[in-house]
């Protein structure tokens, strides 16, 4: 049946656009000779979303003769409120990159060859059971960026038995996200539009793009609001800031630890806040008189001055004031202090007295997703822990068991007790530090399926790859966003017939499922599943589908209430930290390794975003790599006078090298970046051969990365990096 | 009849190069024709730094040298104010490419040139220019100058101090007018 409509599917497109099988491979390039034969054919716009980065924005596709035109963003979603980034604009066409995989694939003697899905899910079965019978369900483990199948993702592995799913958290987000928890209780968002000061530290929504954000921001910048940029790189929002603050990478902590010691010393903070709603001030008042701004002045390179007086005025509009709740860069999951940095952020915004004000940090009301139980029962959870330790005391206390240590996945292999894996929606080979190790683990594995419509580096080294629908083809479960005053249900709905013989994430999950012998927890279609799930937000599906994302809930309210935290209040001391061992308050922790203050050529790799790649994911897109070929994007930037005192020239090939990996690229010198630093844009280094436009293009950050652990999240640390920078 | 313009905010422009795209996706272009451009541009010195994108397309000037040395009549100015190339007409001979100070305009794999049209058959249609509709932060603003209630009527009118023109010296009389800080 699959095969049939396909076929004709396909047999119907080809005589649409006039194209022979060749140019059909060959995709865009025959972009407008298909819009001249088409131009006069009907406009078909179905709403769906984005899958070029994490936001997942609510777009509309335009489709004619079945094959996709152009998007545009979808003015009722919150999150990207009518526009699209260049991400978004450029992925679709990956619907028709030559690169994508046609079939189902078996690596036989290093080469894949195509296999039907029933073979495949039969041999997989089978391996399976034996790993299974010999090693026990926790030896298998699933590993996901995020995307919307994930409650089915984790129910498959609890029908297996397996406590072992993971995120890619731990590269990115997990200190930010635990120190909010024990802060406040959970994540907060920021009330960005309302806001009449905002302070971003180791954030860039205009390049590491939340296209909400960076609306929001505008608008508060037209209000009149006053924007402050912490940053070692000139970023793209410091671009609309009226100051950027350019902070010595590692020492965001000092710089904020000295922002309270002024907010505490000058009594600026909000007296009648800290009063009612905060526990451990009097411990903080005792802690921080440490920490006066000529003591940060000489660890974060920020003049004492400059923190005086932007904490004096952040705090003159109060509440209406926010630094932002952060993301990867300085607290997500980067140095070794990013969880007391994070903690210092969540303090230092609750002094100013915004928690769940208006022009603050508000914590949106969510509208959690239906079960599917007691209709489709569903498994008892896994009994034990992970084997990565993630809230085990002694081990990683405060990393986060729901995400896992992803990055911890190689080195469990090695040590044998991971033997089999399935990565969905994810590249760890490429996306993980010191990818030596990382391709050892993997490698190491008894059975590595790869669900994937590429053969990214990671599918590349798998025993099976899945070709999982490009997310144009295919419907998908449903999903609860919370950007915005309100939250919002949205749906990825399949646009176009699949072009070859992929299946959608769900389908691939359910049909593992009926083949490994827990079918009986899959017993239901997408669309009985995500009404299930809509039911209890009072949202029909056929409506949800009719226009892509709709308001669910209830409307945000501004008040503080009783928080998720042991004490309901704001914790600034934190009891449950010290009952760990940790300090209640945070304290001033130098990064665990700095720069050669006497070597000119050794410096701190950092890295960021450009705004039109998103992790390896978008590198193999002509039009994104087109771009950055065009305005030579693909550079090592270095601060003008570090790379003069070393003789290198604008565009000189440089050689850099850590312990753990050495590499070549072109430089460019800026006056706008720590002269401590050099800053390697993410996205590039791709290094699977199969991936024809990315690969061989720059370096990635993560292959000068050693495999590192927090010593209390887990996290990968990823800018604790020292290389030396010479002339190659 | 309407008389096209746009104004480009470049206090605003965070060199995303979602326009690029959105306007590649619009009309039909492959990965390497644009009709948008960044130059972007840096100022200071560590740690008193700043940098700005200026986007750059099409102008549709008033007084377009592209029309004045077309030996064909391909390159046209239209009544309302924009200026089009007639691919049919287009012998690809490049007088327009090296008379244009903008450097905007592009051969295309079919041999005629090209660049920025301001998605005018879209326009007609009651659209707005793929580059203005896509931008997170709202650097773009077309619509109809002859008409005093349209948006950007009432911008310019607003902002008139504010407003400039790309190499004014040269007298080309663009119809884009670029908001500066
Ligand atoms: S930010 Fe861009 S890539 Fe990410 S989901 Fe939105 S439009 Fe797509
Ligand atoms: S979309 Fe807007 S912000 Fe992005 S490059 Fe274009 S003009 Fe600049």
């Amino acid at each position: 049946m699959q095969d049939k409509s396909l076929k004709l599917s396909r047999r119907s497109f080809l005589r649409g656009s006039a194209l022979t099988a060749g140019a059909l491979s060959l995709g865009l390039l025959d972009f407008q000779s298909w819009a001249k034969s088409n131009a006069a054919a009907p406009v078909r716009r179905i709403p769906t979303i984005c899958n070029g980065c994490g936001n997942r924005c609510s777009l509309f596709a335009y489709v004619k003769n079945g094959r996709i035109w152009r998007i545009e963003g979808n003015r009722e979603a919150n999150g990207n409120q009518g526009v699209v980034c260049p991400k978004g604009h450029g992925y679709l066409h990956d619907l028709y990159n030559p690169n994508r995989i046609r079939s189902p694939l078996k690596r036989v003697e290093g080469k894949f060859q195509p296999i039907s899905w029933e073979q495949a899910y039969k041999e997989i079965a089978q391996k399976i059971n034996i790993i299974l019978m010999e090693n026990g369900p926790e030896s298998v483990f699933w590993v996901n960026y995020p995307q919307p199948n994930h409650a089915y993702a984790l129910r498959f592995m609890h029908s297996l038995g397996s406590p072992h799913y993971f995120t890619h958290g731990s590269t990115c987000y997990t200190a930010r996200n635990a120190a909010w928890n024990f802060t406040v209780g959970k994540l907060p968002s920021n009330d960005l539009a309302n806001s009449r000061f905002i302070m971003t530290i180791g954030r860039n929504p205009a390049g590491g793009i939340d296209l909400g954000q960076v609306r929001d921001i505008v608008k508060a910048k037209e209000r009149g609001a006053k924007i402050i940029v912490v940053d070692p790189r000139h970023n793209e929002t410091a671009i609309l800031a009226d100051e950027w603050l350019p902070i010595k990478p590692g020492t965001d902590l000092a710089f904020l630890l000295a922002m309270i010691n002024v907010m505490v010393g000058e009594t600026l903070y909000d007296k009648e806040f800290v009063a009612n709603n905060t526990v451990g001030f009097q411990q903080l008042e005792d802690e921080i008189i440490n920490y006066p701004p000529q003591w940060a002045e000489k660890i974060c390179d920020i003049p004492a001055e400059t923190i005086t007086r932007v904490t004096r005025e952040i705090a003159r509009a109060k509440p209406y004031a926010l630094i932002h709740r952060g993301y990867h860069g300085a607290i997500g999951a980067q140095y070794l202090n990013s969880f007391q940095t994070a903690r210092a952020l969540a303090i230092a915004n609750s002094l100013l007295g915004n928690i769940n004000r208006k022009g603050g940090i508000y914590f949106p009301e969510s509208a959690e997703l239906g079960e599917l139980q007691p209709t489709h029962p569903a498994p008892a959870g896994p009994a034990g822990p992970k084997a990565d330790g993630t809230g085990i005391p002694g081990r990683y206390p405060l990393g986060s068991y729901g995400d896992g240590i992803s990055h911890a996945i190689p080195e469990l292999a090695l040590r044998g007790v991971l033997k089999c894996g399935f990565v969905y929606h994810h590249n760890p080979l490429r996306t993980n530090p010191n990818p030596q190790r990382v391709i050892a683990g993997y490698r190491k594995l008894e059975l590595l399926v790869v669900i994937d419509p590429v053969l990214s580096e990671t599918a590349s080294i798998a025993h099976y790859v899945l070709p999982a629908s490009f997310y144009l083809e295919a419907d998908e479960a449903v999903d609860t966003k919370h950007y915005g005053k309100r939250a919002q249900v949205s749906i990825q709905r399949k646009v176009i017939a699949p072009l070859f013989d992929s299946r959608s994430g769900f389908q691939i999950i359910g049909d593992l499922a009926k083949h490994l012998g827990i079918g009986k927890y899959f017993n239901f279609t997408l669309d009985e599943a995500n009404e299930l799930r809509l039911k209890p937000l009072g949202v029909a599906l056929k409506d949800l589908k009719a226009k892509g994302i709709l308001p669910v809930g209830e409307a945000w309210k501004e008040g503080f209430g009783k928080l998720e935290t042991p004490s309901g209040k704001v914790e600034i001391a934190s009891s449950t930290l010290e009952r760990l061992g940790y300090p209640a308050i945070p304290r001033w922790e130098a990064p665990l390794v700095s720069p050669d203050d006497k070597d000119p050529h050794s410096f701190r790799l950092i890295h960021g975003k450009q705004a039109i790649h998103t992790h390896a994911m978008t590198a193999n897109q002509p039009y994104l790599m087109a771009i950055s070929r065009r305005y030579d994007m693909i550079r090592l930037l270095i601060n003008r006078k570090r790379a003069e005192k070393i003789g290198l020239k604008d565009g000189d090939v440089v050689k850099i090298k850590s312990l753990v990996g050495e590499g070549e690229i072109r430089v460019k010198l800026t006056e706008g970046l720590h002269p401590s630093c050099v800053w390697l844009p993410s996205g590039y280094g791709i290094f699977s051969k199969h991936l024809t436009t990315a690969y061989d293009q720059g370096l990635s950050y993560n292959d000068f990365l050693p495999t590192l652990f927090d010593p209390t999240v887990g996290h990968a640390m990823s800018s604790e990096v020292i290389v030396q920078v010479k002339k190659a | 009849m309407a008389r096209y313009g746009m104004v480009i905010d470049e206090t605003k422009c965070v060199g995303c190069y979602a326009c690029r795209v959105a306007c590649q996706n619009q009309n039909h272009l492959r990965e390497n024709e644009a009709y948008n451009y960044l130059e972007e541009r840096e100022y200071g010195q560590f740690p008193n730094f700043n940098r700005e994108f200026l986007p750059l397309q099409c102008q549709h000037c008033d007084n377009p040298p592209c029309v004045a040395v077309c030996p064909t009549g391909a390159s046209q100015k239209r009544k309302d104010g924009v200026v089009l190339v007639n691919e049919k007409d287009c012998i690809g001979c490049k007088y327009c490419i090296a008379a244009c100070p903008y450097h905007v305009r592009i051969i295309k794999k079919e041999g005629y040139i090209e660049k920025c049209r301001f998605c005018i058959e879209f326009v007609e249609e009651g659209g707005k220019p793929a580059c203005m509709t896509t931008c997170m932060t709202g650097v773009r603003l077309f619509g109809d100058l002859d008409d005093p209630n349209s948006d950007i009527s009432q911008f310019v009118a607003k902002n008139r101090h504010r407003l400039r023109v790309y190499k004014r010296e040269l007298n080309t009389k663009p119809r884009i007018f670029y908001r500066k800080a």
